[in-house]
């Protein structure tokens, strides 16, 4: 799957926010705000362009001391959160 | 034709216009640069020409349509973006741009009225002027402003919410507030200080109140109908949030969406935002008053 065109991550007073910013995400017409690991991964599928639970879990697992379990549990949970409000395809 | 240069929010611009145009321009008089020759065309923002009769051919992107009035926006072949503005169905014009917004032309639609051409190129002057200064600190928002103790105060809030009315509720019951806008204040955002100002504009909606003057953002209060009055402070992410649909931009270009998150940013850590659920009446005039000054 991929990132949504028109979704972009930015600092909000000190937290990290996806919006719609870009044609056909302009109605999106919330604020997602993201703890730490959701922001780090959300930059991580931007960078894979296409991705998914498991190429997530992986680069979380090379850059964070996590058991793969671990990680794919909290990617997938994460992941159904950004579905859930239509921000990947 | 004539090159007329204005003055809104510290911003310089020019508008080509003729005689005929000049005399329906009054809302700009307040904003009229008397002595041109002290211009240097480097301070110039941008710079509109007005012109009749050609077509423009360009592909659409996406269009607002606020209570009858479509602001289609769009690219030509050539990526020169580009703003129909219809009423009531009829196109008034379409504004055509370079790619930094600096300098751009209005093409007015033929055999329409003269109220029509006014419309146009109002319009085009508040597009062109949002989309060059994004960049510089500086928003055009949809709001009410009215001033009381030499601050200004802003009320946001969709269409209908009754921005108007609260800034009149204020004028009838908080001794010493003035109206300094009904629709379209300019804001801007300094970084040096950190201060937020907020300026009267030529744009002010169905009420003819063009007022060059500025003052320090006391607050934003955005405004919601309730069956009571309550008021309450937003902080942070909140904040932003109720600033966001109350700036006008082309979000879609980088620049200007950094430009516009760099602002409201800076805003909602700067300045403080209220949330006022209201009914229109004396007593949220006074509780707005006691909060928030």
């Amino acid at each position: 799957m991929k990132i949504k065109k028109g979704f972009v991550l930015r600092d909000v007073c000190g937290e990290q926010v996806i919006m719609g910013e870009g044609i056909g995400a302009l109605d999106f017409g919330r604020l997602l705000c993201l703890n730490e690991t959701a922001a780090w991964l959300w930059t991580q599928s931007e960078l894979q362009g296409d991705f998914s639970v498991e190429s997530l879990a992986d680069a979380l697992c090379e850059e964070y001391d996590v058991e793969r379990d671990d990680a794919l549990k909290d990617v997938a949970l994460i992941v159904d959160e950004w579905k859930k409000v239509n921000v990947v395809e | 034709m004539a090159k007329k240069y204005y003055i809104v929010a510290e911003h310089l611009f020019s508008v080509d216009v003729n005689d005929e145009m000049f005399v329906q321009m009054e809302n700009y008089e307040p904003f009229a640069v008397e002595n041109v020759d002290s211009i240097s065309e480097s301070d110039v923002s941008f710079s509109l020409s007005i012109e009749c009769g050609i077509n423009v051919e360009y592909v659409e992107e996406t269009r607002q349509d606020e209570e009858g009035q479509i602001i289609v926006c769009g690219h030509t072949v050539k990526n020169q973006s580009t703003f129909e503005f219809i009423l009531n169905g009829l196109s008034m014009g379409t504004l055509l741009c370079s790619p930094d917004y600096k300098t751009a032309t209005i093409y007015l639609a033929e055999e329409t009225s003269k109220g029509a051409n006014r419309f146009a190129v109002n319009n085009a002057i508040m597009v062109l002027y949002a989309l060059a200064t994004a960049r510089y600190g500086t928003a055009l928002f949809h709001a009410a402003v009215v001033t009381y103790r030499e601050r200004g105060y802003l009320f946001l809030g969709k269409s209908g919410t009754g921005k108007s009315t609260h800034a009149r509720l204020w004028l009838r019951y908080n001794e010493g507030s003035e109206l300094l806008n009904d629709d379209n204040p300019v804001v801007r955002f300094f970084e040096n200080g950190a201060v937020a100002k907020v300026y009267g504009s030529p744009w002010s909606g169905k009420t003819p109140c063009y007022k060059n003057q500025e003052f320090l953002i006391g607050g934003f209060v955005l405004l919601e109908q309730a069956p009571y009055n309550k008021i309450s402070r937003l902080r942070g992410v909140s904040a932003y949030a109720a600033l966001l649909p109350s700036i006008s931009g082309k979000r879609w270009d980088k620049v200007i969406a950094d430009g516009l998150h760099y602002t409201e940013n800076a805003l909602a850590s700067h300045v403080p935002v209220w949330y006022l659920e209201c009914l229109p009446d004396e007593a949220a005039a006074k509780i707005c008053c006691e909060a928030i000054t």
